[in-house]
C-alpha cells in the first residue's frame, strides 16, 4: 500500500493526541508510564499493520483502567496503595493469555457479534464520548491537571465528577494556558474555513501540530520575556527520560508466566479478553461509521489484530490495548486515509520515548486539550443530533440514552443501556406488525406477517379470545416464514376452544409444502388435523 | 364462508399492514400515478405482473390478454399504450410471455376454440412467419417454448410499428421497448430482445 503525505500528517496528529493519553490512561490505571507507551506503540505498529481497518487507531483505553487498578490491587494482595512489581509481572502474563484467548475468539469468528450493535446505539457512543472529550478536556484546557488525561468515567481518579471538575478548574486558571487553549480552538475552526481551506499550503500543515507549536513559542517567550505568565511544569507534557540507563531497566516489566498457577491471573485473563474484545469491536463500527470512505473492518481479522497486539504487550509489559476512538476520530480528522498513519503513530510514539522526550515536555497539556476538545466537537456536532432526531423516535430514543448513560457512567455500562432501549424498541415494532385482525360481519381473518414468536403471543391470545361464538374464522399464514413453538401451542389450544365455541376455523398456507415446513419443523402432533 | 368474503376479508388485513407501515399510504397513492413501466403480460394466473418483479402499487401500469399479444386493431391495448406513453410518459414497454403458455400452446394445434379462434390466429401467424425456427427444436416443450420466444419478437416489433411509440421516439427518445420470457419453472425472468428507441424499423412501417 503507498504511504501518502496526508496519512503521515495525519499520524503526527494522532501521535500528538495519543501522547498525553498513553501517559494519561497509565497514571490512572496504577502501572509506570512506560507500560502506557508500550501499549500505545504495540497499538499503533503491531495492531495498525495487522488490522484490517483504514482508520482505526489502536492503544491504552480508558475503558479498561478500572479493570486494570482492580486486577492490580487484587494481584498485590489486596494491600492498598503499594502496587508489587509482583503484582504487575502476572498481570503481563494474563495479558499475554488474554491476547491468545482474543486471537480465538477471532479464529472462532466471535467478531460477527458486532453487527448486533444498532447503529443508533453506535452513533449515540460516538456523541456521547465527543461531549466527554468537550467536557473532560475543559479542565486541562484552563490549566487545572489534577484528573488524568484520557479519564472516561463519570465518577473521575482524582475524587471529582465530570462536572464538578469543571467548576473546581475555574478556580485555578493558568492565564497563558487558557491563551494557549483559545486560541488553539480559534485556529482549528478557522481551518476548517472557506477562506483558510483555499489557502492550499496552509491546508498541507494539519491544524493540531500549528496549534502545539504555538503553544511550545508562547511559554518559551514567557520564559525569555514576562516570566509571571510561565505555564507551569506540571501543565505540560510529562515523559520521564527513558535514556537514563537507571529508569530504563526499572521501568521494564517482564511477564511472570509462573503466575499462572493462580486461578485468579486466568480470571482477569478472561475479563481483560471480553471487555477489550468488546471495546475494540465497538471501536471499529464507529470507525467505519465516521471513515468517510465508509469502508467495513473485518471483526474477526480485528480481534486477531488486537489479540497479537495483546500478547505482544504483554511479554513488553504493557497494558491492554483496544481499537479507540477518539483516537481514530482524530485521525480521520486530520485526513488519514490508509492504515498507515495508525502505523506511523506507533513509530513517532517510539522515537519519541526513545530520541526527544525533552522537546515533547515543553507542549503544553491546554494546547493538546484545545486538540481533543476539536476531535469532540466533531463527534458531537449539533448537526449530528439533529441528524438524529429526524429519524424518528426508534432511532432517537436509544441515541440520546446512550448519549446520557455513557455520560453519566462508563463506555461500557452506557452501551449496555443504549442496546436495551433499542432492542426494547426493536421488539415492540415487531410485536405491532406481526399479526393482523380483520372481520366483515361474523367472517374474521388473523393474518400472521413473516415472522410470529413467543414476544407476540400475548396479542395473538388476545385475538383468539375475541372471536365471538358461530362465527367463520381463517387464520392466514400464507404471509408467514417462521412460528415458533410458543405460538404454535396456542394454536392448538384454539383449535379445541374453536370446537367449544363453535367457531368454524381454517387455515390457509401458501401450498402444501410451505405448510409442512412451518409446520413440520417444530414436530407438530397435529399437523395432521390442520387441513 | 363464502368464497369471495375471504378474499374481502384478505383486502382489509393487506390495508391495514399497509397503513401499519404508513398511515398515509393510500391519501399518497391516491393523488397520482407516475409509473416508469408498461407491462404488456399474459392473463396466465400463475405470472402476477407486479408480483414478479417487486413493483408496488404505483410503479407499473398493466395490460394483460392471452398470450401478451400486441393487435394492431386492438383498441383496448392500444389506448393503454396511448395512455402510458402519452400521458403517463413511461420510460419503458415490457412484453412479457411466458414459457408452457396455455394460449401458444393451443394455436399450435388444430382444436376449435370457437371466438377464441379468431385470437389466436394472430399466433398462427406468427408460427408461419418462424416456421423454421419453431421446427427445428426436438420435442414438444422445446418447440412450444421458441414459439413463445419468436412470438414475443413480434409483438415488440407490433410495438414498435404503432405510430404511438415512433412519435414518443422522435419527440422525446423514449421509451425502451423489452421483450421478456418468465421461466414458469424457476421463477426467472429472461431478456429475448431490447429496442432502444430509435432502432432500424422496417421502412414499410414507418410513419412520417
Amino acid at each position: 500500500m503507498k504511504i501518502s503525505t496526508k496519512d503521515i500528517s495525519a499520524s503526527v496528529v494522532v501521535f500528538l493526541v495519543a501522547l498525553p493519553l498513553c501517559l494519561g490512561i497509565a497514571h490512572a490505571s496504577g502501572v509506570p508510564v512506560m507500560s502506557g507507551l508500550i501499549a500505545g506503540i504495540v497499538g499503533g505498529v503491531v495492531v495498525g499493520f495487522m488490522s484490517g481497518s483504514h482508520v482505526s487507531v489502536s492503544g491504552p483505553a480508558a475503558g479498561l483502567i478500572t479493570l486494570v487498578e482492580a486486577s492490580l490491587h487484587d494481584l498485590s494482595g489486596g494491600k492498598d496503595a503499594v502496587i508489587a512489581s509482583s503484582a504487575l509481572q502476572a498481570f503481563a502474563a494474563a495479558l499475554v493469555i488474554a491476547g491468545l484467548l482474543q486471537m480465538l475468539l477471532g479464529l472462532l469468528k466471535v467478531g460477527k457479534l458486532a453487527d448486533f450493535i444498532p447503529v443508533s446505539v453506535i452513533k449515540g457512543m460516538l456523541a456521547a464520548i465527543g461531549i466527554m472529550l468537550i467536557l473532560k478536556q475543559v479542565p486541562h484546557l484552563v490549566g487545572w491537571d489534577a484528573d488524568d488525561f484520557g479519564d472516561e468515567g463519570f465518577i473521575q481518579h482524582d475524587g471529582q465528577t465530570t462536572f464538578s471538575e469543571i467548576l473546581v478548574a475555574f478556580e485555578h486558571l493558568t492565564p497563558l494556558a487558557i491563551f494557549v487553549g483559545v486560541l488553539g480552538l480559534i485556529i482549528q475552526f478557522s481551518w476548517e474555513t472557506k477562506l483558510f481551506k483555499r489557502a492550499k499550503i496552509l491546508q498541507l500543515i494539519p491544524a493540531p501540530l500549528v496549534v502545539v507549536i504555538i503553544g511550545v513559542v508562547s511559554n518559551a517567550l514567557a520564559i525569555r520575556y514576562e516570566p509571571s505568565f510561565i505555564i507551569e511544569k506540571s501543565h505540560l507534557v510529562n515523559i520521564p527520560n527513558f535514556m537514563d540507563p537507571g529508569m530504563a531497566m526499572s521501568s521494564m516489566i517482564l511477564p511472570n508466566f509462573g503466575a499462572l498457577g493462580s486461578l485468579l491471573v486466568w480470571v482477569i485473563a478472561i475479563k481483560i479478553t471480553l471487555i477489550a474484545s468488546i471495546e475494540s469491536l465497538l471501536s471499529i463500527e464507529a470507525s467505519d461509521k465516521i471513515d468517510t470512505h465508509k469502508r467495513v473492518t473485518p471483526p474477526n481479522r480485528e480481534l486477531v489484530a488486537q489479540g497479537f497486539g495483546n500478547t505482544i504487550a504483554g511479554l513488553l509489559g504493557g497494558i491492554p490495548v483496544t481499537a479507540v476512538i477518539v483516537r481514530s476520530s482524530a485521525n480521520v480528522n486530520a485526513g488519514g486515509m490508509t492504515k498507515w498513519s495508525a502505523i506511523f503513530h506507533g513509530v513517532w510514539l517510539t522515537l519519541a520515548v526513545l530520541m526527544f522526550p525533552n522537546v515533547l515536555n515543553l507542549i503544553p497539556n491546554s494546547a493538546l486539550a484545545a486538540v481533543l476538545i476539536f476531535v469532540g466537537y466533531k463527534l458531537a456536532k449539533p448537526s449530528l443530533i439533529k441528524q438524529e432526531w429526524a429519524k424518528g423516535n426508534m432511532s432517537f430514543v436509544p441515541f440520546i440514552i446512550t448519549v446520557v448513560s455513557i455520560l453519566f457512567s462508563d463506555l461500557l455500562i452506557g452501551i449496555l443501556i443504549g442496546m436495551a432501549v433499542a432492542f426494547f424498541y426493536i421488539i415492540k415494532s415487531n410485536f405491532h406488525k406481526s399479526l393482523t385482525l380483520v372481520k366483515i360481519e361474523d367472517n374474521f381473518m388473523v393474518r400472521f406477517q413473516q415472522q410470529v414468536t413467543f414476544l407476540n403471543k400475548s396479542l395473538l391470545k388476545n385475538m383468539l379470545e375475541e372471536l365471538p361464538s358461530n362465527c367463520n374464522a381463517i387464520l392466514d399464514l400464507t404471509h408467514c416464514t417462521f412460528m415458533d413453538r410458543d405460538i404454535l401451542d396456542i394454536i392448538d389450544d384454539f383449535q379445541v376452544r374453536s370446537a367449544e365455541k363453535s367457531i368454524k376455523l381454517s387455515f390457509e398456507f401458501l401450498n402444501e409444502s410451505h405448510k409442512l415446513k412451518l409446520l413440520g419443523e417444530l414436530n407438530c402432533n397435529f399437523i395432521s388435523k390442520i387441513k | 364462508m363464502e368464497d369471495q368474503i375471504k378474499l374481502f376479508l384478505s383486502n382489509r388485513a393487506w390495508a391495514s399492514e399497509k397503513l401499519q407501515d404508513d398511515p398515509t399510504y393510500f391519501e399518497n397513492l391516491a393523488k397520482d400515478q407516475r409509473p416508469d413501466y408498461l407491462w404488456i403480460g399474459c392473463s396466465d394466473s400463475r405470472v402476477p405482473a407486479n408480483e414478479i418483479i417487486g413493483a408496488e402499487p404505483g410503479e407499473l401500469f398493466v395490460h394483460r390478454n392471452i398470450a401478451n399479444m400486441v393487435v394492431h386493431t386492438d383498441l383496448n391495448l392500444l389506448s393503454v399504450l396511448q395512455y402510458a406513453v402519452e400521458y403517463l410518459e413511461v420510460k419503458h414497454i415490457i412484453v412479457c410471455g411466458h414459457t408452457g403458455c396455455g394460449g401458444v400452446k393451443a394455436a399450435l394445434t388444430n382444436q376449435s376454440y370457437g371466438l377464441l379462434n379468431k385470437w389466436l390466429r394472430n399466433l398462427k401467424d406468427v408460427y408461419r412467419l418462424h416456421k423454421e425456427e419453431v421446427d427445428a427444436e426436438v420435442g414438444e416443450e422445446a418447440r412450444l417454448n421458441k414459439m413463445v420466444e419468436m412470438n414475443l419478437i413480434e409483438q415488440v416489433g407490433n410495438v414498435v410499428k404503432t405510430s404511438i411509440v415512433q412519435k414518443a421516439w422522435k419527440d422525446n427518445n423514449r421509451p425502451h421497448v423489452h421483450g421478456w420470457v418468465y421461466e414458469m419453472h424457476s421463477g426467472l425472468l429472461r431478456t429475448v430482445i431490447d429496442v432502444a428507441p430509435g432502432a432500424p424499423i422496417d421502412p414499410m412501417y414507418v410513419f412520417d
